[in-house]
């Protein structure tokens, strides 16, 4: 138990900072706004090949990751502009609406870049490996447990010490009576589920890095996403994060230690969790 | 300032205000009475563009400008504010937020956090407390001051004496007596008549979504008894 273990618990827990950077967003849509995404793996994986190509394109893993983020920003204001307002407030629409989205955002990927696997290139610098206590440890996936950490960080910074954070928690508290003082409310939840899709595309070139893309993808990393959310509480940071960490580090001991009940490692705890927190980890009953 | 001409609401099918008209002038508190049920929420949401209700007839104007169909937040920026029943705080901002996220904390002008404070004393010991851990005093308080910071010209007061203690309604009319010296229209929906002629200088009553009633304070007080007799009080 030392030098591999060691090393998956790094696996784990960096995957776990991938598995935050894609599910903060989906907590913020899913939880605060109570839209049920089932295109955020759709919008992960448009991040995935849009950090891939502009990266590729341009030399600057950091500016494909900027340009995964803006272009699957733009794709949720779409999204929700153009679709999800006419489904507002039914569930069973919104999920076979983005259900439908998903398959639709995941062929036409499928045409244009086809069914090969890629790799978003990373910089130079995060290439090679850290030495590490006794060990070396691929400098990439330390950096994405630093970004991970970050983005924790400043989402809650914005959720509990901006105004903007203010407007989101009042309109999800009581959105009738903040537009009542004059608040236009839809153009805050409009931000809000750009900014959640905004994360999900970050996520995509985040993860193509280390993950690689190919056009399953999404489905992997959105039932991902809804264990951890679900793990967590519906709309908590603090949840996502931690069912973040729980789920990542199930997944890389379940890989290591139970290989062929990898996915019951983490839907069993999940389903234990929910038989005694129905509202998960740190979630409250709407 | 306010005129509400011949409105008629509904829930769904059923007709709720059948022909009710009223006007709130500049500085003027108009008490809007009747029992439970009677239509007096459903006028303030009414006003305010809240749905349900739906109002399919007549016209709602402020300042001459018709508000009808008109987005609730729009209504807001032109100076309604609304203390609505329940007071719907938010449980997840604190006392503070629940002012600053109206209106940020660089903006001096109007009513400001500082100003909401020396109002009310007790919010400002309480200002990092959330919405769900106030009194019944202090929420009716921050609910109130909250309305003010939109700087409104007409405040919507929904029940407000609600659930509070006499002590604590006492402070509320003189807070009302104080917003209305200092220029404020507001439309003050009450139970307690008693409450409502302490402040009010109209007096409106609503019965089965109809005005039956209007006069003002001071003739009340010289004939209580046909007001009784629409209240079914005493």
């Amino acid at each position: 138990m030392s030098g591999l273990s060691l090393f998956q618990l790094l696996n784990g827990v960096t995957f776990a900072a991938l598995l935050f950077i894609v599910a903060s967003g989906f907590t913020l849509i899913f939880g605060l706004l109570r839209i049920v995404n089932l295109a955020h793996g759709a919008l992960y994986l448009m991040g995935g090949y849009c950090g891939y190509a502009v990266a590729s394109a341009s030399g600057n893993f950091f500016v494909g990751a900027l340009a995964a983020m803006v272009c699957v920003g733009l794709a949720g204001l779409a999204l929700d502009r153009g679709l999800l307002r006419f489904v507002g407030g039914n569930e069973l629409r919104q999920v076979l609406l983005t259900l439908g989205v998903a398959f639709v955002v995941n062929d036409l990927l499928l045409v244009v870049f086809g069914g090969d696997t890629f790799t978003v290139p990373t910089p130079d610098f995060l290439r090679g490996a850290l030495h590490v206590g006794t060990m070396f440890y691929p400098k990439y996936r330390l950096f994405v447990l630093g970004l991970g950490i970050v983005l924790f960080c400043v989402l809650w910074l914005m959720l509990y010490r901006t105004r903007l954070g203010a407007l989101i928690r009042a309109g999800v508290d009581d959105p009738e009576t903040i537009q009542a003082m004059g608040i236009n409310i839809r153009r805050i939840f409009l931000l809000t589920f750009m900014l959640g899709a905004a994360l999900a595309g970050l996520g995509g070139a985040v993860g193509g890095a280390f993950l690689t893309l190919y056009p399953s993808a999404d489905a992997e990393i959105l039932v991902f996403s809804l264990a951890v959310v679900i793990i967590g509480g519906r709309g908590s940071l603090l949840g996502a994060a931690v069912g973040a960490l729980m789920v990542g580090l199930l997944n890389s001991i379940g890989q290591v230690m139970f290989p062929e009940f990898a996915y019951f490692v983490i839907f069993g705890p999940m389903a234990l969790i929910l038989a005694f927190r129905p509202y998960g980890l740190f979630g409250r009953a709407a | 300032m306010l005129d509400v001409r011949e409105i008629h609401s509904f829930y769904g099918d059923a007709h709720v205000l059948h022909g009710v008209s009223l006007s709130v002038a500049k500085g003027e508190v108009r008490a809007l009475l009747g029992r439970n049920g009677m239509g007096k929420t459903t006028l303030i949401r009414s006003i305010m563009n809240l749905t349900p209700p739906q109002v399919r007839a007549g016209d709602i104007t402020f300042k001459g400008e018709s508000l009808r169909g008109r987005p609730s937040n729009e209504i807001a920026r032109r100076g309604i504010a609304i203390v609505p029943q329940g007071r719907r705080l938010f449980p997840s901002l604190t006392v503070t937020e629940h002012l600053t996220v109206l209106k940020p904390a660089s903006v001096t002008t109007g009513w400001t956090v500082a100003k909401a404070f020396e109002l009310f004393p007790r919010l400002a010991e309480r200002r990092d407390h959330y919405g769900n851990q106030l009194s019944g005093g202090e929420r009716q308080m921050l609910a109130a001051a909250r309305a003010l910071m939109i700087d409104p010209e007409l405040i919507l007061m929904d029940e407000p004496s609600e659930g509070l203690a006499p002590v604590m309604v006492q402070h509320l009319e003189s807070i009302i007596l104080e917003l209305k010296a200092a220029g404020l229209s507001i439309l003050l929906v009450e139970q307690n008549l008693f409450s409502a002629l302490a402040v009010a200088d109209q007096v409106t009553v609503l019965e089965g979504g109809r005005v039956v009633y209007e006069a003002d304070a001071q003739s009340v007080a010289h004939d209580p008894g046909r007001l009784n007799r629409h209240l079914g009080v005493c």
